[in-house]
């Protein structure tokens, strides 16, 4: 991993279009500004990851389909209650 | 990855392409969407190209009325959407041993140009989007 150090208002360039801005520093975190072209979803990580880890939760099903389907159709029969 | 078993489509279903994957799945790009038999309101998404690769998602509005998915203007620059009604929404359910308990993943929804079969996962806040919708009201 390369190792920078930047002060505030400094910043880094990535491939030419990415610009990761340092705005700010204080005990609770650094805060960054990122300036990217549209194309470029940029993530918390940790919000990426629960969505992989749900992704691949969704293809690990012991239950048949069918089965869920089931009670799905039977729950939505009943009156739904207001959520 | 154990899908146990593969249920059999009713149809050929429809062939989706998702340029980037699906988050965590990178690698896999074509997919092909159908409604297996006696599976309504469950669609089953496979990898062409992968068996083990396959996911159970849903129509969300039909479990939650009030779900849209806020596209930010790249999102729709990268689906090429002509208009909103050509968006198809999809989000992944899982189904654990106790299948009562199924959720579905209201932060990551599968929006899909229904013209062209193009589709991408939308990463939202997990804040106000959860990751864990019960789909069967909660007791």
């Amino acid at each position: 991993m390369l190792v920078i150090t930047r002060k505030p208002e400094q910043s880094i360039v990535i491939g030419g279009e990415v610009e990761v801005v340092v705005l700010g520093i204080s005990k609770d975190g650094v805060r960054l500004g990122i300036k990217a072209p549209r194309s470029v979803q940029v993530h918390r990580r940790e919000v990426f990851d629960a969505i992989a880890a749900e992704n691949k939760a969704a293809t690990a099903t012991r239950v048949p389909l069918q089965d869920a389907a089931a009670l799905l159709r039977a729950a939505q029969g009943n009156p739904k209650k207001d959520r | 990855m154990t899908h146990d078993p593969t249920p059999a489509p009713a149809d050929d279903g429809v062939l989706l392409t998702f340029p980037k994957g699906l988050v965590g799945f990178p690698q896999h790009k074509a997919f092909r969407l159908f409604e297996p038999n006696d599976g309504y309101p469950l669609k089953f998404l496979q990898s062409v190209d992968a068996q083990d690769v396959s996911f159970t998602c849903i129509d969300p509005v039909s479990i939650k009325q009030d779900y849209e998915v806020p596209l930010g203007a790249e999102d729709s620059e990268a689906l090429r959407l002509e208009s909103p009604e050509d968006a198809m929404v999809l989000t992944l359910v899982v189904i654990p041993d106790d299948a009562r308990q199924m959720t579905t993943n209201l932060a990551g929804p599968l929006v899909i140009n229904a013209k062209t079969k193009i589709g991408y996962q939308i990463v939202l806040n997990t804040e106000t989007y959860p990751l864990r919708f019960p789909i069967l009201t909660k007791d």
